[in-house]
């Protein structure tokens, strides 16, 4: 006879075993690569700038200018990650829900969504820019946000989070079709 | 400029580990934007140390846990609070239809409501204790390699190992998950 408490166990652990985790969207490492070169390598110029600074305060003003040289050498722009998405139909409310994800409780943050011409907030019309205060749990926070098309031009919608002097922007691409 | 030969010599290096490290990534942080960040971030820090990177003997632990690291350091704090899409694949459950292969539509389906209870079930735990059972039990990381990637003793391990187990069970137990 099948002592329980073992095959709960087994049960428990096949089933973590199997636990799934979904693959990196296609690109990804190749764009995490790009932009981890192109980071690293301006990192590496800014404290090489800066030891040339160091230098050049103790070692004259030739060190200087080979600093100065370096410093508007222009720098590469960052692969922009991808944006997300949603498509939603001209002039009927559309639903979009946004989750914060914060380590910590949060008091009086403030919320400002910007939104792109033609496309407004369900009980905002006529604002492109809505902020509130609002307070986070720990944890996953659910924020729904009922837009309405009322041009086809779509565009980027902006959801920036501050908090004292921390921030966080997230952008969604809005397609009307 | 970047130097080609250094970026050839870093992708040659950190490459081969991506797969592993993306799904501990993911399981560190449960999300997909937050996987991609810590990723990232990780391999932005690896590039500033190639130097000493191209000499280690096993890059691949030494990254998951200059990965574990930055978890620790920064994913606990406000880096951790950013805003996602529900349905960008990082709600419990969320995700799980882009996995690749062909299932029994029934048997899937059932399957997949067992894994979001699981999930569920995880969330319900203390951070220590999800993050140590989905490495050991879930991702097939040795004690010795959790204790190298988190610098906790492997007695700790083991105690947080058993106490993440049976509260899962219990969990689960209860739901009808497992029987």
């Amino acid at each position: 006879m099948n002592n329980p408490r073992i095959t709960e166990e087994q049960a428990l652990l096949d089933l973590l075993k199997d636990y799934p985790v979904p693959e990196a969207d296609a690109g990804f490492y190749d764009r995490a690569l790009v932009r981890a070169v192109h980071q690293g390598s301006r990192r590496q110029r800014k404290r090489w700038m800066l030891a040339g600074f160091g230098s050049a305060v103790a070692a004259g003003l030739a060190i200087w200018m080979i600093s100065a040289v370096l410093m508007t050498t222009p720098q590469l722009p960052d692969a922009e990650p991808a944006i997300p998405g949603v498509t939603i139909a001209m002039e009927q409310e559309h639903t979009v829900r946004l989750v914060f994800s914060s380590a910590e409780a949060l008091d009086s943050a403030t919320l400002t969504v910007s939104l792109p011409d033609g496309i407004e907030l369900a009980g905002f019309p006529g604002q492109r820019e809505i902020t509130w205060e609002t307070s986070l749990e720990e944890g996953r926070n659910l924020l729904p946000l009922t837009l309405i098309a009322l041009t086809p031009a779509g565009g980027e919608l902006l959801a920036r989070l501050e908090h004292k002097d921390r921030n966080r922007t997230f952008r969604l691409r809005v397609d009307v079709s | 400029m970047n130097d080609p030969h250094q970026t050839e010599v870093f992708e040659r290096v950190v490459r081969p580990h991506f797969d592993r490290l993306y799904r501990l990534s993911w399981r560190l942080t449960g999300a997909k934007a937050e996987a991609e960040d810590l990723f990232q971030e990780l391999l932005v820090k690896a590039f500033g140390m190639l130097d000493e990177l191209v000499h280690i003997e096993e890059p691949g632990s030494w990254l998951s846990r200059v990965m574990y690291n930055l978890f620790v350091d920064q994913h606990r704090r406000f880096v951790r609070q950013r805003m996602h899409l529900v349905d960008e694949g990082h709600l419990p459950g969320a995700g799980l239809a882009d996995l690749p292969g062909d299932f029994d539509p029934v048997a899937d389906r059932e399957r997949q409501e067992q894994f979001r209870r699981l999930d569920a079930a995880l969330q319900q735990l203390s951070e220590e204790h999800r993050v140590v059972v989905l490495l050991h039990d879930t991702e097939g990381y040795k004690l010795e390699e959790i204790e190298a990637m988190t610098e906790i003793p492997v007695g700790t391990i083991k105690s947080r190992l058993h106490r993440a187990r049976n509260r899962l069970r219990q969990i689960l137990q209860e739901d009808g998950t497992i029987s």
